[in-house]
C-alpha cells in the first residue's frame, strides 16, 4: 500500500474532488458540508501519512502521470521538502474543525458550503504546488491557491473585506503573470517544463534571458511571500479574512512564495547555469528590512489580527534572510521555520479568532482582562507568542538559532544582530498583547461575562499550542528531514 | 568528580511548581502561604543537601533536553553556582516570610506570590545553568517574571517604571543571546563547565567585540554605569520586590553573568592576553564612586538604597575584572555580603514605611526610639557597608584591596578606601537622624509585625555571622575559595 504508485495522484485529487462536491452534499445549515470537509481532510491526511512513511523508507520518488515521460508528460515528485504536506494537512484539518461554530457566526448560511469548497481548493492548490515536478503545473496550482485565497478573503461580503481582497487580487495577479513569464522563458530556453529536466538542459544556455527569467520568477514570488517592499497587500487581507482563513493564509499561503524560491534555487544551483550571489545579497537585505519594518509597524497596532499580520511579514523576513545567506545553517533554519512558523501563526490566528468570536472585540483595549474569562485560549496564545519570539524550548527557537548561526557562518555578523534585535522588537508587541490579556482591567462588565470558546475552537488551538512546545523539544525531528535535502541543494556549490 | 543528580533540576522546578500551586490556590490565603513557605523550605533543603557533596568537590549535573547536538538545556552545580544558589534560597525564605507580613492587605496577592516564586525558580536556574543558552533562558524569564512585580501597584508611575525596566533588561537580554550564538559559533560549544572555552585564534577584534556584547548584556542587570537607569526607577515596586530585585535575584543574576563570562566563557588566561578587563575595571571603579556620590544627595530612603546598590554591585564586577585570585574571592563572596546587608536595609525601609508611613530620610528623626530593633538591624548593615571589621563588608574590602595590590593596581585599593568614606557619608547621617535627633513628640515603642521584624533581625545576624566566620569550613567563604581554585587552575 505504502509504495502503491498512483497514491500520489489520488493525494492531489482527493481534496479537489471533495471541494467540488461540497455544495452538492450540503444542507440548509451548512452542517453537512462541514462533516464532508472533515471527512475529505481526514482522508487526505491519511494519504499524506502513507506518503511520508514511504519517503522515509525509500528517499525521494516520482510518479509519471499516464506513463508520459519528460519533456512531454506531467510528473509528480515527492521528496523531503514535500514532507511539509503533513503541516498543510494538519492545519487544513484544524482550520475546518475550527470553522464548525465560527463559519455560521461570521458568514451568511448560503455562503457556508462555498466557504468549505474554497478552503478545500486552497488546500488542493497547496498540496499540488508542493508535490508537482512540473513548472507549468506549479503555476496552475499556484493559481488555484491564489484565486481561492482572494475569494476567501472576500467571503464575508463586507465592504472592507472586498477592498482587501481586491488589493490582494491586483497584486497577486501581477505577480502570477510575472511568474508565468519566467516559466515561459525557461520553457523557451530548454524546451521542457519538467523541473529535473530543465535543470539538466539549462547548463550552457544564453545568459541574458536566463537572468530575466529568474528576475521575473523572483519578483512574482516576492509578492506572493509579501517581502518588503511588496508586502502592502498582506496586512489588510490577513487581518480581515475569517480567522481560520487567516491561519491558512499566514501559515501556508505566503509560504508558497518561499517554497517556490526553494524550487528556483534547486534549479539554479543544480544546473550551475546562473550565479545567484547578487540575488542572495538583495534577499538578505530585504529580509532584514522586512523583519524590522514588520515588527516596527506591529508595535503600533491596536487590532490583534493586524498585529499578527505584521508579525507574518517579520517572519517571512527571517525565512528570506536565511535563504539569502545561503549557508547550510541558515538554509536549514529557514526551511524549518517555514513549517514551524505555520504551526505558530496558526495557533495565534485561531486563538485570536476564538477571542473575537467569544467577545466580539478585536482590539487590545477591548480584549483587556480576557485572560480571566478565557484562560485556556489566552494561555495557548501566550505559548504561541513565546514561540514566535523564539524563546527556548519552543518551536520558534531552533530556526532563529540556526539562521543566526548561518549569518555568522557566512561571515555577516551584522545580520545576526538584525535578527536578534528584530526578535526583541517582536517581543515588545507580544508583551503588549499578553499584558492586555492578563494585567489590564476589563473595560466594561461585558468583557468579563464571556465564556471559554466551544470545544471545536478550543481543541484545535490547544493542539497547535502543544505542538509549538513539542516541536521545540523535538527540534531535531524536522532537522532529520531537512538536513539531507539542504545538503543535496548545496552540493553543487561545493558544500556551502 | 561529576555525578548525574536530578536534584540540580529539582531545585528550580520546585519553585516553578510552587508558582503554579499559588496560582491554583486562587484566593485561599492559607494555602497560598502554605505553598509559598513549604516551597521555600523544600528548596533550601534541596540546595543544602547538595552542599556537603559540593564542599567535598563533587559536581552535580543533569541534562534536561537537547534540541540538537550541543544545543540544549542542562544544569550543573559547581562551587560558584552552589554559592549563588545557597545565598538566593536562604534569602528567599526570609523574603517570603517578610512578604507575607508586608503584603497583608495589598490587592492581587495571588499574582504577587505566584510570580515571586517563579522569580526564585529562575534565579536558581541561572545559578545552575550548565551552558549559556540555559542561562539566557532563565535570565530572560526572570525579566518577564519580575515585570508583574514591578508594576504591582498599577499606578501610572509604576507602569512607566515597568516599561523602563523592560526596555533596559530586554535589550540586555538580546545582547546576551547574540553573545551566546557568537560564542557557540566560535567555540563550537556553550558550556560553562570549563575555565574558558574561547580560543585566541578567533582574533582579537572579534573576541573584544564578543566580550563587550556579553558584558553589556549582563551589565544591564548588574547596573554598571551607564546601564543602571532602570534600577532607581524600579523603586516604585513594593518593598519585598525591591529587596528581591536589589539583593537576591535580578542584580545578582547580572553580576553572576559577568562572573561566568569572565571565568568560564573567556577564562582568565585569555582575558589577560586581551587586556579588555582593564577597561571593565576602570568602568566599575567609576561606577562605585559616582553612584556613591549620587546616593549622598538622595532624600528618598529607597532611592538612596538603590544608588548604594549600583555602587556595591560594581565591587563584584571590579573584583572579577582584576583577574587576581584574591580579588576574585572578594567578588564572589561579595554576592553574599551585599545581599544580606542590602536586604536588611530594604526590610528596614519597608517596615518603617508600613508602620509609620515615612519614606524620606529627613522624616526619620527619632525613629530609633520608636523602632529600636529595626534601626539596630539597619546599623549593623550600614557598618558592614562602610567596611568595619567583624562585619561582612570588611571581608570584601580587605580581599579586594589585597587583590588590587596583588595585580599591581594600587589605585583600586584607593577606590576601596574612598568608597568606604562615601559609604560612611551617606549611611551615618541616617543613623544619626534616627538615634540622636529627638523625635518631635513622645512616641511609644512600636515595632513592625514579627513576620517583618523576624527576617530583618535574622538577616542582620547573618551579616555579623558572615563577617566573623571567614575561616570556618563550610561557610560561604570556603565555597568562594573553591570556585576561585577552579577558575584560576590552582
Amino acid at each position: 500500500m505504502i509504495s502503491w504508485p498512483p497514491l500520489l495522484v489520488l493525494f492531489v485529487l482527493t481534496p479537489l474532488v471533495g471541494a467540488v462536491l461540497t455544495p452538492a452534499v450540503s444542507d440548509a445549515t451548512g452542517r453537512r458540508s462541514w462533516e464532508w470537509a472533515i471527512g475529505t481532510m481526514l482522508l487526505t491526511s491519511a494519504m499524506a501519512g502513507a506518503l511520508i512513511m514511504r519517503v522515509l523508507d525509500e528517499g525521494p520518488f516520482s510518479y509519471v502521470v499516464g506513463g508520459w515521460v519528460a519533456p512531454y508528460g506531467i510528473e509528480l515528485h515527492f521528496d523531503e521538502f514535500s514532507a511539509s504536506v503533513a503541516v498543510v494537512c494538519l492545519l487544513g484539518l484544524l482550520a475546518v474543525v475550527f470553522s464548525r461554530h465560527y463559519a455560521p457566526a461570521a458568514l451568511a448560511p448560503e455562503r457556508i458550503p462555498y466557504y468549505y469548497t474554497l478552503l478545500l481548493l486552497n488546500i488542493t492548490g497547496m498540496i499540488g504546488f508542493i508535490v508537482t515536478g512540473d513548472l507549468f503545473n506549479l503555476y496552475v496550482f499556484m493559481e488555484i491557491l491564489s484565486l481561492s485565497a482572494y475569494a476567501l478573503v472576500a467571503i464575508s461580503g463586507e465592504k472592507t473585506a472586498e477592498m482587501a481582497a481586491f488589493k490582494y487580487l491586483v497584486m497577486g495577479a501581477v505577480s502570477s503573470l510575472s511568474i508565468l513569464f519566467g516559466v515561459g522563458l525557461l520553457y523557451a530556453l530548454t524546451g521542457s517544463l519538467n523541473m529535473a529536466d530543465v535543470t539538466m538542459r539549462l547548463a550552457g544556455s544564453a545568459k541574458a534571458p536566463l537572468v530575466v527569467a529568474f528576475a521575473a520568477l523572483t519578483l512574482g514570488l516576492m509578492v506572493k511571500s509579501a517581502l518588503f517592499p511588496l508586502h502592502i497587500w498582506l496586512p489588510d487581507a490577513h487581518a480581515i479574512a475569517p480567522s481560520p482563513v487567516s491561519a491558512i493564509l499566514s501559515g501556508l499561503v505566503v509560504k508558497v512564495g518561499i517554497l517556490g524560491m526553494l524550487r528556483m534555487y534547486q534549479i539554479a544551483y543544480g544546473s550551475g547555469a546562473i550565479d545567484l550571489s547578487g540575488l542572495n545579497l538583495m534577499l538578505t537585505w530585504l529580509g532584514a528590512i522586512s523583519i524590522v519594518m514588520g515588527a516596527f509597524f506591529a508595535v503600533f497596532q491596536d487590532d490583534i489580527k493586524m498585529m499578527l499580520a505584521y508579525s507574518t511579514i517579520s517572519n517571512i523576513g527571517y525565512i528570506v534572510m536565511g535563504l539569502g545567506l545561503a549557508s547550510s545553517y541558515s538554509l536549514i533554519g529557514a526551511t524549518v521555520h517555514v513549517f514551524n512558523h505555520a504551526l505558530i501563526k496558526a495557533t495565534l490566528f485561531l486563538g485570536a479568532g476564538a477571542l473575537i468570536h467569544q467577545t466580539g472585540q478585536r482590539t487590545l483595549s477591548g480584549l483587556a482582562g480576557v485572560g480571566r474569562s478565557m484562560p485556556f485560549t489566552t494561555a495557548a496564545i501566550s505559548i504561541g507568542a513565546i514561540s514566535i519570539v523564539g524563546i527556548p524550548p519552543t518551536a520558534g527557537f531552533l530556526c532563529k538559532w540556526y539562521i543566526a548561526l548561518g549569518a555568522l557562518q557566512a561571515g555577516q555578523p551584522l545580520f545576526a544582530v538584525a535578527l536578534v534585535f528584530g526578535a526583541l522588537l517582536i517581543f515588545v508587541y507580544y508583551i503588549r498583547m499578553v499584558n492586555a490579556f492578563y494585567f489590564r482591567k476589563p473595560q466594561d462588565a461585558g468583557a468579563s461575562a464571556v465564556h471559554e470558546a466551544p470545544a471545536t475552537m478550543l481543541v484545535p488551538v490547544l493542539v497547535l499550542a502543544t505542538l509549538c512546545l513539542v516541536m521545540g523539544v523535538l527540534g531535531s525531528l524536522p532537522l532529520s528531514f531537512i538536513e539531507p535535502a539542504v545538503a543535496r541543494l548545496l552540493a553543487p556549490l561545493g558544500g556551502g | 568528580m561529576e555525578i548525574v543528580d536530578a536534584r540540580v533540576a529539582l531545585a528550580p522546578a520546585i519553585s516553578l511548581l510552587c508558582g503554579a500551586l499559588v496560582f491554583a490556590a486562587a484566593d485561599h490565603t492559607f494555602w497560598r502561604r502554605f505553598w509559598s513557605l513549604s516551597a521555600a523550605l523544600a528548596k533550601l533543603g534541596i540546595v543544602m543537601s547538595m552542599l556537603p557533596g559540593s564542599l567535598r568537590g563533587v559536581v552535580y549535573t543533569f541534562d534536561l533536553v537537547e534540541f540538537t547536538p550541543g544545543v540544549g538545556l542542562a544544569f550543573r552545580a559547581d562551587s560558584l553556582g552552589m554559592f549563588f544558589s545557597v545565598v538566593s534560597s536562604t534569602l528567599w525564605l526570609f523574603t517570603t516570610v517578610y512578604a507575607i507580613g508586608y503584603m497583608e492587605r495589598e490587592p492581587n496577592r495571588r499574582r504577587f506570590f505566584g510570580f515571586f516564586a517563579l522569580c526564585v525558580s529562575t534565579t536558581v536556574g541561572v545559578a545552575f545553568a550548565e551552558n549559556l543558552l540555559t542561562m539566557f533562558l532563565f535570565y530572560e524569564t526572570l525579566t518577564i517574571c519580575t515585570y508583574p512585580l514591578v508594576i504591582h501597584d498599577e499606578t501610572p508611575e509604576a507602569m512607566r517604571a515597568g516599561r523602563t525596566y523592560l526596555a533596559y533588561t530586554l535589550t540586555g537580554g538580546a545582547f546576551v543571546l547574540l553573545g551566546s550564538i557568537w560564542t557557540y559559533q566560535l567555540a563550537g560549544t556553550m558550556t560553562l563547565s570549563q575555565p574558558g572555552i574561547l580560543p585566541l585564534e578567533a582574533g582579537r577584534t572579534t573576541l573584544t567585540l564578543l566580550f563587550v556584547c556579553l558584558i553589556a548584556g549582563f551589565g544591564v542587570k548588574a547596573a554598571i554605569m551607564p546601564l543602571h537607569g532602570w534600577l532607581p526607577t524600579a523603586m516604585v515596586a513594593p518593598t519585598p520586590v525591591s529587596a528581591l530585585l536589589h539583593a537576591v535575584a535580578v542584580v545578582k543574576v547580572g553580576a553572576f553573568g559577568v562572573l561566568r563570562t569572565i571565568y568560564n566563557v573567556f577564562g582568565v588566561g585569555l582575558l589577560r592576553e586581551l587586556g579588555v578587563c582593564d577597561w571593565l575595571a576602570a568602568l566599575a571603579a567609576t561606577t562605585i564612586i559616582a553612584a556613591s556620590v549620587i546616593a549622598i544627595f538622595q532624600d528618598n530612603f529607597k532611592r538612596r538604597l538603590a544608588f548604594s546598590t549600583v555602587s556595591q554591585l560594581s565591587y563584584i564586577v571590579l573584583g572579577a575584572a582584576l583577574l587576581s585570585p584574591l580579588a576574585a574571592t572578594a567578588a564572589i563572596v561579595h554576592i553574599a555580603n551585599q545581599a544580606f546587608a542590602k536586604i536588611t536595609m530594604f526590610f528596614v525601609a519597608g517596615s518603617i514605611q508600613r508602620t509609620t508611613g515615612k519614606t524620606t530620610i529627613h522624616e526619620l528623626a527619632g525613629i530609633g526610639y520608636r523602632m529600636p530593633y529595626t534601626m539596630g538591624a539597619f546599623t549593623v548593615a550600614a557598618l558592614s557597608f562602610i567596611g568595619i571589621p567583624l562585619f561582612a563588608g570588611f571581608v570584601t574590602k580587605w580581599y579586594l584591596s589585597l587583590g588590587a595590590l596583588e595585580s599591581d593596581r594600587w589605585i583600586y585599593a584607593l577606590v576601596m578606601l574612598g568608597s568606604a568614606l562615601l559609604n560612611a557619608a551617606y549611611w551615618l547621617p541616617i543613623i544619626y537622624t534616627a538615634f540622636f535627633k529627638a523625635p518631635r513628640e513622645e512616641v511609644p515603642v512600636q515595632e513592625a509585625h514579627w513576620t517583618m521584624l523576624g527576617p530583618t533581625l535574622a538577616c542582620a545576624a547573618y551579616v555579623l555571622l558572615l563577617g566573623m566566620t571567614v575561616s570556618v569550613p563550610g561557610m560561604p567563604f570556603a565555597m568562594a575559595q573553591a570556585a576561585v581554585t577552579f577558575v584560576f587552575g590552582m
